[in-house]
């Protein structure tokens, strides 16, 4: 009896003896990189930034005139700019940020507001988010537009206040930033810092500021499918 | 394998404690280390007797005792030194096992070390080839895309520069027919007046209703050529 116990301790005593020693190392493999997954991945097809992707320039071609402005996609075949750009136009000319030409099929106007809607023909490259709440004083901001119908410019500012449209173009509050912007920007979007859409540049002070029209005006348009009527045009 | 010195006879008994002469069987006590505990007790310092009905140990109670008691101790004890031989030869094949297997674990860890090593060197030099392709690529990426917002933009200019020259070509073309549109209405309108001059000279050679007829016609000519001339006048004043 007392042997098979002294067998059992020195036999677990082995084995806790062996199990306290180092195992043999695992072969070594002949790559470590990890599979590379594509789904998901934020990359532009190009390598041009969302901000970039998601403007328009637009032409209006009127009867003797001739005009341009900026303009962002909502969704795949709409996109957002002012309705001064698209008024009294004989034809509307829709280039993306690479050049390419898209067809637009309608224009609308709000009344309340200098806002307009283009549907296109073909798809718009990106459609950026619009954001929930408008943006507040101190708030960075930034405006991607063609400023001077020239090249594509994304240019950075913070909304420094709100007050009334002084050109009683849109009804309510409109705001006001330090982002440069020329003739030609208005309908450009104006960005916050997670890339959503926080309003829509439609004029220009004297003293250098722009005036924006806040999301929350858009999103009430957008939501009321009254506030639009066809844009007018011109003949001749 | 050389034997120990040779035995020696113990201490002599201690008072008191009776010492069995040792049988023919019984292992000499030697000098150097023992595994017996009963043979340290001979050579120890003098036990206590014991006491009355006292049970002694395992061990010295299977001693054989001077009186001819049982003689199982011997056997035991030749048992014990068996299994503790066995066991200190399976304890030395053990140790020499473990330490032939850390041998061949330490020698199996320093090639994977090597290997590992040699991976990551490697895997090293691939990324630092990797970043300077990417730096380039980067850097090739920002030129293409820079030259493609020009390119687009030099289409745009182009675009606008087509469309103003095709609203000046139609402007010129509207100038140019109103212009037309004037000069032929004028043409008429003058010629109808050289005739009604020269049919005025001699009035009495026509008839006069047809005479009228033919002033009216004039007189809406020269309304015709005056309404072209407005429409270019309107036409260059756009």
């Amino acid at each position: 009896m007392r042997t098979r116990i002294v067998v059992a301790v020195l036999g677990t005593a082995l084995l806790a003896g062996c199990s306290m020693l180092p195992q043999m190392p695992e072969p070594v493999p002949t790559s470590v990189v990890p599979p590379v997954g594509t789904a998901g991945s934020q990359l532009s097809p190009d390598g041009f930034d969302a901000v970039q992707r998601m403007a328009v320039r637009i032409r209006n071609v009127g009867c003797g005139t001739l005009s341009t402005g900026s303009g962002f996609a909502i969704d795949e075949h709409t996109l957002v700019t002012n309705k001064h750009v698209v008024a009294d136009s004989a034809e509307l000319e829709i280039a993306t940020y690479d050049g390419r030409d898209v067809r637009a099929t309608a224009a609308s106007t709000a009344q309340l507001a200098d806002l307009a809607i283009i549907v296109t023909a073909e798809p718009l490259p990106y459609a950026p988010q619009l954001a929930d709440t408008d943006p507040v004083q101190g708030d960075p901001v930034t405006v991607v537009g063609y400023p001077l119908g020239g090249e594509l410019t994304v240019t950075d500012g913070t909304i420094v206040g709100a007050e009334q449209d002084p050109l009683q173009a849109t009804l309510g509050t409109v705001l006001v930033t330090d982002a440069q912007v020329e003739p030609g920007s208005s309908g450009s979007a104006v960005l916050d810092a997670d890339g959503r859409v926080v309003g829509v540049v439609y004029a220009k002070s004297a003293s250098g500021y722009s005036y924006v029209v806040p999301v929350s005006t858009l999103k009430a348009m957008l939501d009321d499918t009254s506030a639009f009527s066809p844009a007018p045009t011109c003949t001749g | 394998m050389p034997s120990g010195p040779p035995p020696v006879p113990g201490p002599p008994p201690p008072p008191g404690v009776s010492v069995p002469p040792a049988p023919a069987s019984y292992p000499a006590p030697t000098a150097g280390p023992s595994w017996l505990p009963a043979v340290q007790h001979l050579s120890g310092p003098p036990l206590p007797p014991p006491p009355p009905g006292h049970a002694l140990a395992p061990g010295v109670a299977s001693a054989p005792a001077a009186s001819g008691g049982p003689v199982r101790a011997p056997r035991r004890r030749r048992v014990a030194v068996v299994v503790l031989s066995v066991l200190l030869v399976a304890s030395l094949a053990a140790g020499g096992i473990t330490v032939a297997y850390l041998l061949r674990t330490t020698s199996a860890w320093q090639d994977t070390a090597a290997q590992w090593e040699h991976v990551a060197r490697a895997h090293g030099a691939e990324v630092a080839e990797a970043q300077a392709d990417l730096a380039a690529t980067r850097e090739q990426l920002a030129t293409a895309q820079a030259r493609i917002t020009q390119l687009a933009d030099e289409k745009a200019q182009l675009g606008d520069e087509s469309a103003a020259t095709q609203q000046l070509a139609d402007y010129q073309a509207r100038i140019s027919q109103a212009a037309g549109d004037v000069a032929t209405a004028l043409a008429t309108c003058i010629d109808g007046q050289q005739n009604l001059i020269g049919y005025l000279q001699n009035p009495q050679l026509y008839d006069a209703a047809a005479l009228a007829s033919f002033r009216a016609d004039v007189e809406e000519y020269c309304g015709a050529a005056r309404d072209a001339n407005a429409a270019l006048q309107a036409e260059l004043t756009r």
